[in-house]
């Protein structure tokens, strides 16, 4: 008996060596050794076979319950997931600090020390469970440290655990912790430096140079292509020079096809302040031309674009206040005069310049659209009818009236010559043409051969149906 | 960056000389890696079948961010192809080029374009007629271009003696038709010009009355 266990114990010191060299050469970061020479670490990060989604568990902080979630609980983490969806492919690393004791592999197990998750974000009654399932996991006679190590790093614990679950296509890790606000950025910071490591420590096949190019030196972008930064700047650079911002974005034809464009942070990280500057400026005036409401301020030494601010209830009046951020000029935008609020009318002359633009495009096109933006529409309908109207009586009144050469009272005729008498003031004037005319003599103008108005004293087309002969007056 | 340009411009040519598999060549046509000649069959099941299609590539300053300038040489009749010039209507030579987009790739867009005519944003109007009034005789005549211009399958006396070529097919026409034109006392190749501008052939014949075509004759 005596015999066998020391024999034991030279085989188990044997099968501990083998084992340690062995877990060094496949998991070199993984292993170290504690200060004390006993003391053994294992140090697993976990990777993930996918992205998955992590989430806060309802559960909280306590026990972990081996039954499922109520529907309860589902639908409060919905709710969160809205708030907090964070998509990571790791997890940082769990520590174990554990003794091997002599008579390992064959007769007992590791002796765990210590097991913590990085940044706790394993709760004490999961590293409770954890260490259980990995005592248990131990086979009599066998090395379990290989198993342990991947049953961490495979994240297969999280399934355990049941912190991990699948629904349909997606899996998603539900965390219980007290504060997973806090949690959360420190858990994407670690999964991002990791990608970003691993990004950096990659080759890429930049497909502008056709070189393959290491990932420090490479931009990976938000619709995760790959290009070498220094093809990039050159790319954006040149756009950026010429002003056609619409290409600074992906080089990909996929998405050269969907015009993506390149976001702010992606264009500080490969061109000079100078330039990601004029891009800004580009774009800023780009939006500027596309938003109908803008309007540039009309102080000469001033001109900055003013957008209509605030929501105006439409044919209020009020959506033609705009108020200048720079100088703090408050204008009208329909006449560019000082504001005169929303009632009072702009100058006419204003108004029929694009009332009378809106009433020729035809409906339906995209100037008329633009304009419908920029002025309001029930407002500019409520114009062109007001126009309309005003048309009318101007069509009306220069069609069947004259306005008289002294008090401009617009005079119709029912019947008769073109020697008018003013019933207003008096004066003489020619029915046809609007001139004065002598009071002592007013048909002199119809009777002097050469003028325009000879022999006009009536209508052609009265004429037609007086007799033809003879009388001379009528 | 100019020299990015040529080290881009060397490793494609090299690139395509390598892949013996393609079916597209690249070579210089002179000293100059910017000036080059590209060349390619016509895809099967096409009426340009059989037939050795070269493109004249022209490498612009910027390249590879603006797009590499290209036009046939050789003659083809397609509605995105001007039969007189050779140039090319494919929106990647435009405004859908991408840097990543290669010599190479391109040339399979070319290829590829062959097969698939856009006649609703052509670059040749008339062909682009032809196509929509008649696919049968559209078929037909590039067919018969490809077998003059591009060496494609046909009668071998026809290649290489000009003054044999058959004008009327050449245009997509009818020999009927125009010998009935011609025989009102009209130049042979005044009557093909006609009848092409207008379209004479397929649904349009009946459409078209002799007297307008008359009149274009006349004018």
């Amino acid at each position: 008996m005596e015999r066998t266990s020391e024999v034991d114990l030279e085989t188990c010191a044997e099968l501990q060596r083998e084992e340690w060299e062995v877990l060094e050469s496949i998991y070199p970061d993984c292993v170290s050794t504690g200060l004390s020479q006993d003391l053994l670490k294992l140090e697993v990060p976990i990777e993930l076979s996918e992205p998955t989604k992590i989430l806060p568990s309802a559960r909280g902080s306590g026990f972990v319950n081996t039954s499922s979630s109520s529907a309860d609980t589902d639908e409060d983490s919905a709710k969160q997931e809205e708030t907090s969806p964070q998509i990571l492919s790791t997890l940082p690393p769990v520590l174990i600090e554990f003794l091997l004791p002599s008579t390992y592999p064959l007769r007992d197990p590791p002796r765990i020390v210590s097991l913590h998750a990085t940044y706790s974000w394993l709760i004490g009654s999961l590293i409770a469970h954890l260490q259980r399932l990995l005592i248990e996991r131990w086979v009599e006679g066998e090395g379990i440290l290989y198993t342990w190590v991947e049953y961490i790093r495979s994240g297969e614990f999280l399934d355990e655990l049941r912190l991990k679950r699948r629904i349909g296509k997606d899996s998603t890790i539900r965390l219980p912790h007290p504060n997973f606000t806090l949690l959360i950025p420190l858990l994407s910071a670690y999964d991002a430096s990791i990608q970003l490591m691993h990004f950096s420590q990659n080759s890429y096949n930049c497909e502008i140079c056709l070189t393959s190019i290491k990932g420090a030196r490479c931009i990976l972008l938000s619709c995760s292509h790959v290009f070498c930064r220094s093809c990039l700047e050159d790319f954006w650079k040149l756009c950026i020079a010429e002003g056609d911002i619409t290409r600074v974005g992906c080089p990909d034809p996929g998405c050269v096809k969907e015009a993506r464009e390149a976001k702010e942070d992606e264009v500080r990280r490969v061109v000079t302040e100078e330039e990601v500057k004029r891009w800004k400026w580009l774009r800023e005036k780009r939006i500027l031309e596309k938003d109908p409401t803008m309007v540039h301020c009309p102080v000469p030494f001033c001109q900055t674009p003013v957008a209509m601010t605030g929501e105006y209830e439409e044919g209020s009046g009020w959506e033609r206040l705009r108020t200048c951020p720079q100088c703090d000029y408050s204008f009208c935008a329909y006449c560019k005069h000082g504001w005169h609020g929303p009632i009072s009318p702009c100058p006419i002359y204003v108004t029929d310049t694009f009332v009378t633009e809106y009433i020729k495009l035809e409906n339906g096109t995209r100037e008329k659209e633009m304009m419908e933006r920029r002025y309001g529409k029930s407002r500019l309908q409520k114009l062109v009818k007001q126009y309309e109207e005003e048309q009318a009586t101007k069509d009306w009144l220069s069609e069947s009236t004259t306005s008289c050469p002294n008090c401009r009272v617009s005079v119709e005729k029912s019947m008769g010559c073109n020697h008018m008498t003013c019933s207003k003031c008096g004066q003489h004037f020619c029915y046809r043409c609007g001139d004065r005319l002598n009071a002592a003599s007013p048909y002199k103008h119809f009777s002097t051969p050469g003028r325009s108005c000879f022999n006009k004293l009536f209508d052609q087309e009265s004429l037609e149906w007086e007799p033809m002969l003879g009388d001379e007056f009528y | 960056m100019s020299d990015a340009r040529l080290r881009r411009v060397n490793k494609e040519i090299a690139d395509c000389k390598n892949d013996k598999a393609s079916s597209v060549t690249i070579d210089l046509i002179d000293n100059s890696p910017f000036h080059l000649k590209g060349s390619f069959t016509g895809p099967e099941g096409t009426p340009y079948e059989g037939g050795h299609f070269e493109v004249d590539i022209v490498i612009p300053e910027s390249y590879p961010f603006q797009p590499v300038k290209m036009k046939f040489i050789t003659k083809v009749y397609h509605p995105n192809v001007s039969s007189a010039s050779g140039a090319i209507c494919l929106d990647i030579l435009k405004d859908a080029w991408s840097p990543v987009l290669t010599l190479k790739s391109t040339l399979i867009s070319l290829q590829s374009l062959l097969c698939s005519p856009e006649p609703n944003d052509p670059q040749d109007a008339e062909v682009a007629k032809h196509y929509m009034t008649s696919k049968t005789s559209f078929e037909e005549t590039a067919r018969y271009w490809t077998m003059i211009y591009a060496g494609g399958p046909g009668k071998e006396g026809l290649k290489g003696s000009p003054g044999l070529r058959d004008e009327v097919a050449m245009a997509g026409l009818e020999k009927a038709h125009v010998d009935k034109f011609e025989a009102l006392g009209f130049d042979r190749s005044k009557v093909i010009d006609v009848l092409r501008r207008l379209n004479y052939r397929g649904a349009n014949v009946p459409k078209i009355n002799d007297d307008r075509i008359v009149e274009e004759l006349l004018k």
